[in-house]
């Protein structure tokens, strides 16, 4: 039993730890952001307007941006690889864990998908209390233009929320074509789908620099909630010469005099008129890091793969089966490595896997056509040994 | 490009707008928006999808992964006919049951989306793809006698199966299972063993 525990916590302990640490920094951050919207003295104001719906649609961005620059770090694999078979790594529980990588971001990619839903969903109910709570003098903070708007229109004729439709749209493609049976049978869709990231990414960073959401900036001279004089303010309004005429009316808490109010009660007299700014969008700060840096690896996987491949050698094998040897310069195969094999001249769009054997001077692949129907007996036909065949190959390690 | 079976995509995004379509309708109906009736269209709307759209249809080529407990709702579903078979009926099907859920907001992400599978659809529908159910086969039962194998009669080290075999069990294996022709493999190139 004793042994039983410790092998578990040698071979799966890293991975458990590292998801509860994921998972404790989202609670974390969907916690902390609720309670900033719910009792934020700089909200108050849209908090009145908006209610539940808005720390629900902050808190679960504030999640989405957390997911959104995670997901990208386990898909670097050139850099995952070299950690991997760099002796700095020497650690087998660390490489144990950075195969574990595929998953994580699967994990990454389904909390995406149901937070997306919360922001959402919270979203339209805010447009739509937008719309019904408008005020004349909280109209820089509302996004509707006049009372009862269509929530419709607030949707399409404003840059996040126009940004944000088509998020959900690209959404909906990436995630449709990942499901396992796609991706088992028509791995092109998946494949193809899955590159519209970029767009998605494009549309996240035009998305919060729409500037909807505002906090108040001048909390000391209007302290929310409080009182205004001569002002418009319609809970609680009260005249200068109202005061002067009778001094001695009674407050709440008391108080015969205005002067006589403690300096912690929540009815203050008002300076100004609250005013209002916008964000500056926390979501920059979390994608840039993790987009340049996968950008930068796919520029150097796509610039690797440019390369040409000489091929070898052709030979036949019983049960249809071809080895193909092919050199490419500056290239040692390693064991668990397998390749992409995309041929221009066979066709423009499909990519194919194949696990290469132990060389160490030489890639050595074994297709089996029946495998993948037609662009095998091309490939084959294509390859004559001595010839330099445009071959882009992409070089991963296998991963679980 | 020219081997992909749109239907099964645009089945699995039939059945995702289905639940965004009823996760849309329960949003409107429980936030009471105005015109709330199109909500709870949306959430029976949602649900039918939903329902026609979980047993997934055979692939041409290959084995197909089942749902869950599909092999009811396929049942139901294969009693449709035609108008479940042909896949321009599910495209306009799907296109006409999107448009009332456009005119709310809390349900018109679910209208887009089912639209986009609606297109789809029509792909397939044009590339002649059908709607096939899965069935399952009757399993063949075992005949007692020929499972029982005679152990082996050498000590290890043992060639692998197909060279210790006689002949004539040779040829009904091959002729049951369609194997490689003829006896054991030989390597054009020489193989050691590496034990490493």
């Amino acid at each position: 039993m004793a042994v039983s525990w410790r092998s578990w916590l040698a071979n799966e302990g890293g991975k458990h730890l590292c998801l509860l640490l994921w998972l404790s920094w989202n609670v974390l951050l969907f916690w902390k952001t609720f309670l900033l919207y719910n009792q934020g003295p700089e909200y108050y104001y849209i908090h009145q307007m908006l209610g539940l719906g808005l720390c629900l649609s902050r808190a679960s961005a504030a999640v989405l941006n957390l997911n959104c620059s995670f997901i990208l770090l386990p898909m670097c694999r050139t850099l995952l690889a070299y950690l991997r078979g760099s002796q700095k790594v020497s650690s087998r529980r660390t490489r144990r864990l950075l195969d574990k990588s595929r998953t994580f971001h699967i994990t990454c990619g389904v909390t995406i998908c149901i937070f997306s839903g919360v922001h959402v969903a919270a979203h339209l109910v805010n447009a739509l209390k937008f719309s019904v709570n408008f005020r004349q003098d909280m109209i820089e903070l509302n996004a509707a233009r006049y009372q009862d708007e269509d929530p419709r229109k607030l949707l399409f004729t404003t840059i996040p929320g126009l940004t944000g439709v088509s998020m959900v749209l690209v959404l909906f493609l990436m995630v449709t074509a990942s499901t396992y049976a796609i991706r088992l049978s028509n791995y092109n869709i998946f494949w193809y789908t899955h590159n519209l990231f970029f767009v998605f990414y494009m549309l996240l960073v035009l998305h919060v620099s729409g500037g909807l959401l505002k906090y108040q900036t001048n909390l000391d001279t209007h302290p929310p909630g409080c009182l205004t004089i001569n002002g418009t303010h319609p809970q609680t309004t009260l005249s200068a010469d109202f005061l002067t005429e009778h001094p001695h009316v009674s407050f709440p808490g008391g108080f015969s005099r205005a002067d006589e109010f403690p300096q912690n009660n929540l009815m203050k007299i008002c300076m100004e008129e609250p005013r209002f700014q916008a964000h500056f969008p926390q979501t920059w700060l979390w994608i840039s890091g993790p987009l340049c840096l996968y950008c930068a690896e796919r520029l150097y996987r796509c610039i690797r793969s440019n390369k040409p491949v000489t091929i070898i050698s052709v030979t036949s094998h019983p049960a249809d089966v071809m080895e193909i040897q092919m050199v490419k310069e500056n290239f040692k195969a390693r064991p668990g490595q397998y390749i992409i094999l995309h041929c221009p001249s066979v066709s423009a769009f499909e990519n194919h896997p194949f696990t290469l054997t132990m060389n160490d001077f030489e890639i050595c692949c074994f297709l089996h056509p029946v495998k993948i129907q037609r662009f095998c007996p091309l490939f084959i036909l294509e390859s004559i040994p001595g010839s330099t065949l445009m071959v882009h190959l992409e070089v991963h390690l296998r991963s679980h | 490009m020219g081997q992909i079976e749109w239907a099964m995509w645009a089945n699995e995004q039939a059945l995702a707008s289905g639940l965004i379509l009823i996760t849309g309708g329960i949003v409107a109906t429980a936030g009471l928006f105005t015109q709330w009736y199109f909500g709870a269209y949306s959430i029976a709307a949602g649900v039918f999808v939903c329902l026609l759209e979980y047993p997934r249809g055979k692939r041409k080529k290959g084995s197909t992964m089942e749902r869950c407990g599909q092999k009811h709702m396929t049942k139901v579903v294969k009693m449709l006919g035609p108008l479940s078979r042909n896949y321009y009926v599910r495209a306009f099907l799907h296109l006409g049951l999107s448009v009332p859920a456009g005119f709310l907001l809390a349900t018109i992400l679910g209208t887009a989306c089912l639209f986009i599978a609606s297109t789809i659809y029509l792909l397939a529908a044009f590339r002649g793809e059908q709607w096939i159910p899965i069935e399952s086969k009757p399993k063949e039962r075992p005949q007692v006698g020929t499972t029982i194998k005679q152990p082996p009669s050498n000590p290890p080290p043992r060639p692998p199966a197909e060279a210790r075999k006689k002949p004539s069990e040779a040829e009904a294996e091959e002729g049951a299972a369609g194997g490689p022709t003829g006896g054991p493999q030989v390597n054009p190139v020489p193989v050691t063993d590496e034990v490493v």
